[in-house]
């Protein structure tokens, strides 16, 4: 009887479903959005011959080869509790990889293992201290140059272990500051970098037996990032550096006198974020440039050569190379557009010929996406904002539900690309506006340092401008917006309900800051560093308590009077959790409408398919309360 | 006819004034008990409303304690004495029951310090002590400092919560992440008027707190941690009375307060206060004649409820006995009216009985004799005849069970005719007319001659011998007819005159003892109705009758 009943309404209500969503078909499930993909990882052993992917089998990942030129695919590690994170080649036969944490207060445990799935020995024996694989190459067959801080938590010493025996012996000690190793082609520990936490110095050494002498000292607003040594000529490396100028440039820089040689390219509009160096042709083969997205500008008639050959055979889609053999034969291209979450593909340079591997997402159909527009506008004090309007398909152009998504930082940008997040708003019918505000990545120095303790202040200013054009070009309604943010990103949406009222009908945050004190107290002790760093940039809790204060939504509980969401989980290292209950309390008991969502309950720290889909259709229906049906 | 009358009557009457009696014994029944059960209500809320008085009044301090004490934690030690100077002003304005407020700011560190607690390599000191206050002297906010150490006093709170943190540390489970209500009772104290509350650090700072009680850190990390120490005053507390009309008075007293003068006029009760606040309690008292008058207060609508449904049952009991009073006349109108009718009947027929045996008997009929009975046989006949007329048409205008024909008339011949036929009947029957503004018009004219026949008869039957006057109008107003009939007769005495127009109704005096059935006004009154005009009445008794009808005027 009563399913009778169902029956029967569900067919009255059919019609009307189509009535309100002309020329759209069902709603595409959140999890098509975000599913995760069937084999990831693709690398290449150093001689091309082997393919190696992760793959979950019983929801863990683990390590499979196959043979390049096809053939069955094997199953090298057998986890069947705690799967592989990471993993790289180390030579033509083995393998090394990070197994997923054990849980909080335990590291990475780090194996090696033949391709043969023979030969598993375990590489790191301390729990407690964090081991890292500075050169993805075997020296002399046996010794891999590792930092780790099994001599003081705080600081990375650089080993050379022994993989055939396990025993560490220390190359470099580290002397408390320094922050990075570089090695050369030959894995050689040449170049290092130290912090005072303020400022960034290069050091350099002739050789292994010498001592680091510091060549070049700049501040963290600075970029001086090592690429590669020169090859053909001593002393001289390639960097990317914004010393001296507002945008990076890629330059060649002399260690005897800290001094730029040459500039192999710069531009006053175009900051380099990329360099890639072939060790094939020992020189540098192409800058990436990000405006509103990347692009590759060659150095190398011949590199250029074989991308436009690359692009003939992929056509309509940015490619990226992810990994190659050493004689530069075999790759893997990774595809993707703004509406395409892409595929892997496996390139033979020699013959030109190209074999799909997998699709990255193979639920999405790119008709069924929305176009990525880059736009910009001029801020209230003058500053050109560049953003990204996604608008969704088949749907009027004009006074649109509109989420803002500030992304997560410091130090961050929106990129243009597949997003599944912003793809997932825009299938519901809302237009997704992403910012670049000041303060954000890739728009040189200056623009970058315009943000440094602007939380709250000229960083909302930024995206408010942003939303204040969006409704001048009635693409807004100014009664439908909401803004929603991921870290940072939840931060920023938070501090807009109580320090631009009127503005966003509701907000929403995913582990979002709500404390600027408690976010600086967890930087961890390994990146004591950092914290003078953080100081710059979010604001000193010392000597500026009510700057502080005041940018922080956990003070403001009384202000908030729009419907707001949290999501949290509650063994995030960078929100205290118990603050973010006290603050939902305290929302609740003003009779503010909160939504609390707590999320990875059980699978803190990687978040399964199932604990991601609850929270997207919690924001979801938030979504839909409180931006369409009111 | 007098039996039937008393007997009936007597009957209703006497239970319509048992029915009164019941009804308001119930009254008084029902008003004495609510008067009860509001005393008893009244009683038993003196008791249990003092929870909600305290509940009202506590509720600024549970805001405080579980609002305004984990504020201090979201600064996570980063508190300064400008910053806590103004959180203080804050809660000084927001809540007065807060009198001072002492803030240490401490340290967490390796190695040991002199004012302070050690343990292990884990010290626990102040850098600076402040108090905050509207009654602490400017000069001396700052009352510590580690640089100038003053008087620390060791039995203060700043080592009571220092001890309980070292064995909280002490017992700290590193491997389970404590609950938030753990932390909270680990990390403040409750005592008389006081409440001392230190940030809650994270957790990763609590193992390395932990780890600082074993072994000495090669990092020496030092920890900022605040403490703030609350004064409060519960006679600043604001009571606030949720039931002014229940307690007259609400103070606040130590919890030993228990007056030996308490004389019987007064109602009190009390209540604990909670936490910081258990040495106080709550003290409600009121006069009991406050209390009675929140009795009475609660009585009255209850007893204004009471007497409504009373009056509504009043009431009704009232209209019961007027319908029955009514029906009681119309059955005793009826009742007369057979009377009459079969008077009006026998007349005649014994008038005809004694005719017809009178003829019968006679041996032979003179002329003059023959002539005799046979008027008086037609003469009777004749009566009998017009009152079955009448009684039949007016059953059939009342029922409208006849069409109304419509004919013009010619309103001079129409009136002269029936002067005509009456002064033939009555030769001293002085009957004129007047007719102004229109000579014809169309209605039905049997009913209209019914309706004049009606009122000239009505006109010399109820005028003494010497004015037997009649005078007709016709005339034209407005659209309409108007005709006024005025005679000089004895009049209607003015109590009733609304009565004239109902059936069988008739006014008991000399003229009417024969040959009336009350009939002749009401269907009159019917006639005009029927014909769509109105009929009124004026009149003076000894003076005269004016009888005005309005009937539509159609051409």
């Amino acid at each position: 009887m009563m399913n009778g009943y169902k029956k029967f309404l569900w067919f009255a209500l059919l019609p009307l479903w189509f009535a309100c969503k002309p020329g759209k078909g069902k709603l595409i499930p959140v999890n098509d959005f975000f599913k995760s993909q069937d084999k990831v990882s693709f690398a290449l052993s150093p001689n091309g011959k082997t393919l190696s992917y992760l793959k979950l089998t019983d929801k863990v990942q683990n390590i499979f080869i196959e043979n390049t030129e096809g053939g069955e695919s094997v199953q090298v590690t057998k986890l069947s509790e705690k799967g592989v994170g990471f993993y790289f080649w180390v030579s033509d036969n083995e393998l090394i990889y990070y197994k997923d944490k054990q849980g909080p207060g335990r590291q990475s445990d780090v194996f090696i293992i033949d391709k043969s799935g023979n030969n598993q020995r375990q590489l790191n024996d301390n729990a407690k201290s964090r081991m890292r694989v500075l050169k993805d190459q075997l020296i002399d067959n046996k010794y891999l140059l590792v930092s780790s801080n099994k001599r003081d938590s705080t600081v990375f010493d650089v080993y050379r272990l022994n993989v055939r025996d396990g025993k560490m012996e220390m190359a470099a000690r580290n002397p408390g500051n320094i922050t990075d190793w570089i090695t050369d082609s030959k894995g050689k520990l040449r170049l290092a970098t130290s912090s005072d936490g303020v400022n960034e110095t290069l050091l350099y050494r002739e050789n292994e037996n010498m001592a680091f002498t510091p060549i070049l000292t700049n501040n963290f607003k600075t970029t001086l990032k090592p690429i590669a040594f020169a090859e053909t000529r001593p002393h001289t490396i390639y960097a990317i550096s914004s010393v001296n100028r507002d945008k990076n440039a890629l330059v060649e820089l002399d260690c005897n006198t800290g001094k730029e040689t040459r500039v192999l390219f710069a531009n006053d509009t175009l900051n380099v974020v990329d360099a890639q160096y072939s060790r094939n042709k020992k020189r540098m083969a192409f800058v990436v440039c990000e405006t509103w997205k990347k692009e590759k500008f060659y150095l190398d008639d011949t590199v250029k050569a074989f991308y436009a050959k690359l692009d003939k055979l992929l056509p309509k889609t940015e490619s990226r190379i992810i990994d190659r053999d050493k004689a530069e034969n075999v790759f893997i291209v990774r595809t993707f557009t703004d509406k395409n979450p892409g595929s892997y593909y496996l390139y033979f340079a020699d013959k030109g010929v190209i074999r799909k591997l997998s699709d990255f997402n193979s639920a999405i159909r790119e008709e069924q996406m929305s176009e990525m527009k880059p736009i910009s506008f001029i801020s209230r004090d003058g500053l050109k904002i560049n953003g990204y309007l996604t608008m969704p398909i088949n749907r009027p152009t004009k006074n649109l539900p509109v989420v803002v998504l500030p992304h997560n930082g410091p130090g961050n940008r929106n990129t243009w690309g597949y997003n599944a997040e912003v793809q997932f708003l825009a299938s519901r019918g809302y237009a997704v506006f992403q910012v670049n505000f000041r303060g954000s990545s890739g728009y040189g120095k200056e623009f970058m340092a315009a943000g440094f303790k602007q939380w709250g202040g000229k960083i909302n200013n930024d995206i408010n401008d942003g939303v204040n054009w969006l409704i001048k070009q009635h693409i807004a309604n100014p009664k439908r917006i909401g803004i929603y943010g991921v870290g940072l990103g939840g931060y920023l949406a938070l501090n807009s309900v109580y320090s631009s009222p009127g503005l966003y009908n509701c907000a929403a945050s995913n582990s979002g800051v709500i404390n600027l004190f408690s976010y600086l107290k967890a930087v961890p002790p390994f990146l004591k560093t950092n914290l003078q760093m953080y100081y710059t940039i979010i604001g000193n809790p010392d000597t500026e308590v009510d700057y502080m204060r005041q940018a922080s939504p956990v003070f403001h509980s009384d202000k908030i009077d729009v419907p707001v969401f949290i999501a949290q989980s509650p063994k995030d290292q960078w929100v205290n959790s118990g603050e973010v209950i006290q603050f939902v309390k305290e929302l609740k008991k003003k009779n503010v409408n909160v939504t609390y969502f707590e999320k990875d309950k059980e699978s803190f720290p990687i978040p399964n398919e199932e604990s991601r889909q609850h929270l997207y259709v919690a924001l979801e229906q938030f979504l839909d309360v409180n931006l369409k049906k009111k | 006819m007098t039996s039937v009358k008393n007997s009936g009557y007597r009957k209703n009457f006497s239970l319509i004034v048992l029915f009164l009696i019941l009804i308001s014994v119930l009254f008084i029944l029902s008003l004495f008990l609510a008067y009860n059960f509001s005393k008893k209500f009244i009683e038993n809320e003196f008791v249990s409303e003092k929870v909600k008085v305290l509940e009202s009044s506590i509720k600024p301090y549970n805001d405080f304690f579980q609002n305004k004490l984990p504020e201090v934690s979201y600064y996570n030690g980063y508190l300064d004495s400008a910053t806590t100077s103004r959180f203080v002003d804050t809660l000084l304005l927001q809540y007065p029951f807060v009198s001072q407020v002492n803030f240490y700011d401490a340290e967490v560190g390796s190695t040991p310090v002199t004012n302070g607690l050690n343990t292990g390599h884990f010290s626990f000191g102040p850098k600076y002590i402040y108090q905050f206050g509207s009654l602490v002297p400017a000069d001396s906010v700052k009352i510590f400092s580690k640089s100038k150490p003053g008087k620390f006093s060791r039995g203060d709170d700043f080592m009571t919560l220092g001890f309980k943190l070292i064995s909280y540390i002490e017992t700290l489970d590193t491997t389970k992440a404590p609950n938030a209500d753990e932390l909270f009772s680990n990390f403040s104290i409750v005592r008389s008027n006081k409440i001392t509350y230190l940030n809650i650090p994270r957790f990763e700072d609590l193992k390395v707190y932990k780890q600082m009680m074993r072994t000495k850190l090669k990092t020496s990390p030092v920890y900022q941690q605040d403490m703030l120490s609350f004064f409060l005053d519960p006679y600043k507390i604001k009571i606030i009375n949720t039931k002014p009309k229940l307690y007259e008075t609400i103070r606040i007293e130590p919890l030993t307060y228990d007056p030996l003068d308490t004389s019987s006029d007064y109602s009190t009760t009390e209540i604990t206060l909670p936490g910081p606040f258990s040495d106080y309690k709550l003290y409600f008292s009121s006069a009991n004649s406050f209390v009675d008058k929140a009795v009475f207060e609660y009585f009255l609508p209850i007893a204004l409820i009471v007497l409504f449904f009373y009056a509504i049952l009043v009431l009704i009991a009232f209209l019961i006995y007027r319908n029955l009073n009514i029906n009681h006349r119309m059955f005793k109108l009826q009742y007369d009216f057979v009377n009459n009718l079969t008077h009006e009947f026998k007349t005649p027929v014994s008038v005809i009985k004694i005719a017809g045996n009178n003829i019968k008997s006679a041996a032979s009929l003179t002329e003059r004799e023959q002539q005799m009975y046979g008027r008086i046989l037609d003469e009777e006949a004749d009566k009998l005849n017009g009152l079955m007329n009448k009684l039949l048409a007016f059953t059939q205008i009342e029922n409208k069970a006849i069409q109304l024909n419509q004919d013009e008339i010619n309103i001079v011949d129409f009136i002269e005719s029936t002067i005509e036929s009456h002064q033939l009947k009555y030769p001293d029957f002085n009957f004129t007319y007047e007719v102004n503004g229109f000579t014809s018009f169309v209605t039905d004219p049997v009913l209209l001659g019914s309706l004049f026949d009606n009122l000239a008869e009505n006109a010399y039957k109820y005028s003494p011998v010497s004015h037997k006057f009649l005078h007709v109008t016709a005339k034209l107003i407005k659209g309409k007819i108007v005709f006024r009939f005025t005679d000089r007769g004895i009049g209607i005495p003015a109590p009733e005159i609304n009565n004239i127009f109902k059936k069988f109704y008739r006014i008991q005096n000399q003229y009417n003892q024969n040959g009336s059935v009350g009939l002749g006004l009401a269907f009159c009154k019917e006639l005009v109705n029927f014909m769509k005009g109105e009929i009124t009445v004026k009149s003076k008794v000894n003076q005269g009758t004016e009888f005005k009808i309005v009937l539509p005027y159609n051409d």
